[in-house]
């Protein structure tokens, strides 16, 4: 990472430099970047769609995790719409055209988790397509009782590592596991820095640079990418030139899924809002605190799953307690308004939407909604509507 | 209370506005105790022809300030409006029609309604007697209706922005033309012309087929009474008089108004805006002051 750094650090300097850097290894959809690390190291490549793999139980076998959020605005799509009907979200079709067109070739396999019923009829697809891959549909519990839910996921997690050794990974190492977990325990501390510090100052940290930081981490190593987390943080610090303006603090939620284009984010932001909190690449932020590095590791990420996961739509929550995280959010990062911001067609978001809205106003706080594809390119009327929000918070808030 | 008693004053606060539209830079300079007394010290506009906005910004803020006699580091907000994201050195900016519901209001406090008209598109914004938005309408993004399609038409007629009101006045059999869209539109335009038509039966024509959108546009907001026309095309007084003809016409309540610094709507409502919260945020203990930086 270095030497990519210092090539962008020529006509770029601080955060700019770690901003494009970070871009150039999200756009790179044929994945050079995890096709030279598989080279230096020997290792192999697991791909995971979103929302939530145990990056961990990866890692510690010599597989580099690599996140796949879609193709975005960048890619065509020729093939992948002939897979999904016009009804369907996006990321499906362009994951597809992604692994068609060659692009993840160098993925030895893909994890497919629970997110929703079109990820479960892509893993099958993917099957179909990669029957040389390994392709593995993992199934999360809804039941959180240890024994029962917790049983479950530990058998779902053993059947991971058992597969892995077949494809070139590293026989599973209980070491090797506690490891894995103190890498990612400090990659999510520094993610958990960068949020923070955008909740006291979020005009030191756009929205749209810490996206892209967060996607570098797809492809990165985490050891690296929490090297380039914690050197934006001390750049963007320092940097006095980024002054606070009179904007209107808003949370974004929908959007664990299928990824907003940057477009979207930017234009958010211009209209007025900071925004101080939101659920993009959520692999980072799944997990909520450090998992326990002693003990019994795999027992560890279990427990975590369990009892320290987030509220997500993806998630079973009682009807009378859904959206009380959301409301705890809104206080925690002292938003001022809500954007419901979901992919069109994505089930799990807008089935809970309602829920989410109703805690929402029960609770006082200002929100709009809107959708968008991971291909939209025309922000006008998104524009419009969040900077008359903002507008309405900054005027009219409090009445 | 002068001038220069009111900047002494804790109770009043300095603001600027700086509207960034597409074909011109509009500032105004107001101070205000947010009590209802506010005082506009100066207003500009700028046309953009074709330059890069940041610097005739700054030009136009420069030429604002010392018209008010006002120091740069003197002003409590610097609001922006319009395409005024682009500002860098603004404390905040507010979305056009909330700007333009405040300045209308502070040009006419018997309007509750809007309608502004700018280079690329118009809305008709219903709004309280505290300019707050209760609903809106705007134009599709057809350029049939706004600002930029009658500047090209004056292009092709061979006269001034300036000269367009005044001529649309004199017509006597103002000819129709496609209300739909600006292509076709264009094309009708040419086609008079060679028929021989007027200039001023042309102007009036294109006027009558523009109020007709407006018209349609206030009515769909259930807007009655005192509407302002804002933006640019306030200016246009073969346009306004348009508007007013089809009220008339069509005998719905309303009276449409405008006012000789319409055109700064949006500029004087961001600076008003920027008062209200520069005491908010002051009262909340915060202060975001304005960069220094373009």
């Amino acid at each position: 990472m270095e030497e990519r750094m210092s090539t962008s650090a020529s006509c770029l300097e601080g955060h700019a430099a770690l901003v494009a850097e970070a871009e150039a290894l999200w756009k790179d959809y044929s994945l050079t970047s995890v096709r030279e690390w598989k080279k230096e190291s020997g290792g192999i490549a697991i791909g995971y769609m979103p929302v939530y793999v145990p990056r961990e139980l990866l890692w510690a076998q010599n597989a580099l995790p690599v996140g796949i959020l879609g193709g975005g605005d960048d890619l065509e799509i020729i093939r992948g719409d002939a897979y999904y009907q016009s009804y369907i979200c996006h990321i499906p079709r362009s994951t597809i055209e992604l692994g068609l067109n060659g692009s993840l070739d160098c993925l030895d396999g893909v994890l497919f988790p629970a997110t929703c019923d079109v990820i479960r009829n892509l893993s099958g697809m993917w099957k179909m397509q990669f029957p040389d891959k390994l392709v593995r549909y993992l199934d999360v519990p809804q039941d959180f009782d240890p024994a029962m839910g917790g049983a479950f996921y530990r058998h779902e997690l053993q059947e991971i590592t058992e597969s892995l050794p077949g494809i070139g990974g590293r026989s599973y190492d209980e070491d090797a596991l506690r490891t894995a977990i103190q890498v990612y325990n400090e990659s999510r501390q520094a993610v958990a820095d960068l949020y923070d510090l955008r909740r006291r100052e979020p005009w030191k940290i756009p929205t749209h640079e810490l996206y892209v930081l967060l996607r570098a981490g797809m492809v990165l190593p985490p050891e690296e990418h929490t090297t380039m987390l914690r050197a934006y943080e001390t750049a963007v610090s320092d940097d006095e030139s980024r002054r606070p303006m009179d904007q209107a603090r808003v949370l974004i939620t929908g959007s664990f899924c299928e990824q907003p284009p940057l477009g979207l984010i930017k234009t958010l932001e211009r209209a007025g809002c900071y925004i101080v909190d939101d659920d993009f690449v959520q692999v980072h932020r799944w997990i909520v605190g450090d998992i326990p590095v002693d003990g019994d590791p795999l027992g560890n990420l279990v427990t975590a799953y369990l009892e320290n996961s987030i509220e997500s739509p993806i998630r079973y929550i009682d009807d009378g307690v859904k959206g009380q995280g959301l409301v705890e959010r809104v206080e925690h990062y002292g938003a001022e308004g809500v954007l419901f911001c979901a992919p069109s067609f994505c089930d799990p978001a807008l089935l809970d939407q309602p829920m989410a809205v109703k805690a929402v106003e029960d609770a006082g706080i200002p929100w709009t909604a809107f959708k968008y594809s991971e291909n939209s390119g025309q922000f006008q009327v998104i524009r419009e509507q969040a900077g008359t929000f903002a507008d309405s918070i900054k005027l009219w808030s409090g009445e | 209370m002068t001038a220069g008693e009111r900047q002494q004053s804790p109770e009043f606060l300095t603001t600027a506005g700086i509207d960034v539209g597409s074909a011109a830079i509009k500032v105004a300079i107001v101070q205000g105790d947010g009590n209802g007394d506010e005082t506009m010290l100066a207003g500009v506009t700028q046309r953009l022809r074709r330059r890069d906005p940041l610097p005739v910004t700054e030009d136009a803020l420069e030429e604002a300030l010392e018209k008010a006699g006002v120091r740069r580091d003197e002003l409590d907000y610097i609001a922006t409006t319009g395409e005024g994201e682009i500002v860098t050195f603004r404390t905040g900016h507010f979305y056009g029609m909330t700007t333009h519901a405040r300045g209308g209001l502070f040009l006419d406090p018997e309007i509750r309604a809007i309608v502004d008209i700018g280079a690329l598109h118009a809305r008709a914004v219903l709004i309280d007697d505290r300019a707050k938005v209760l609903g809106y309408r705007m134009t599709s993004q057809c350029a049939s209706g706004s600002g930029q399609f009658l500047e090209n038409i004056s292009r092709y007629l061979g006269v001034t922005i300036a000269e367009i009101g005044p001529l649309s006045k004199d017509a006597d059999e103002p000819e129709k033309c496609s209300s739909i869209c600006a292509v076709l539109a264009e094309t009708d335009v040419i086609n008079m012309v060679s028929r021989g038509i007027s200039i001023p039966n042309i102007l009036k024509g294109i006027h009558l087929s523009m109020a007709g959108r407006y018209f349609r546009l206030l009515t769909s907001t259930k807007a009655e009474g005192a509407v302002m026309v804002t933006g640019g095309l306030a200016m246009d007084i073969g346009l306004v008089a348009a508007l007013r003809e089809i009220v008339e016409e069509q005998g719905a309540n309303l009276d449409v108004r405008t006012h000789p610094d319409s055109v700064l709507a949006g500029a004087i409502g961001a600076a008003l805006w920027g008062g209200f919260r520069a005491r908010k945020l002051k009262k909340a203990g915060l202060s975001f002051s304005s960069g220094s930086d373009s």
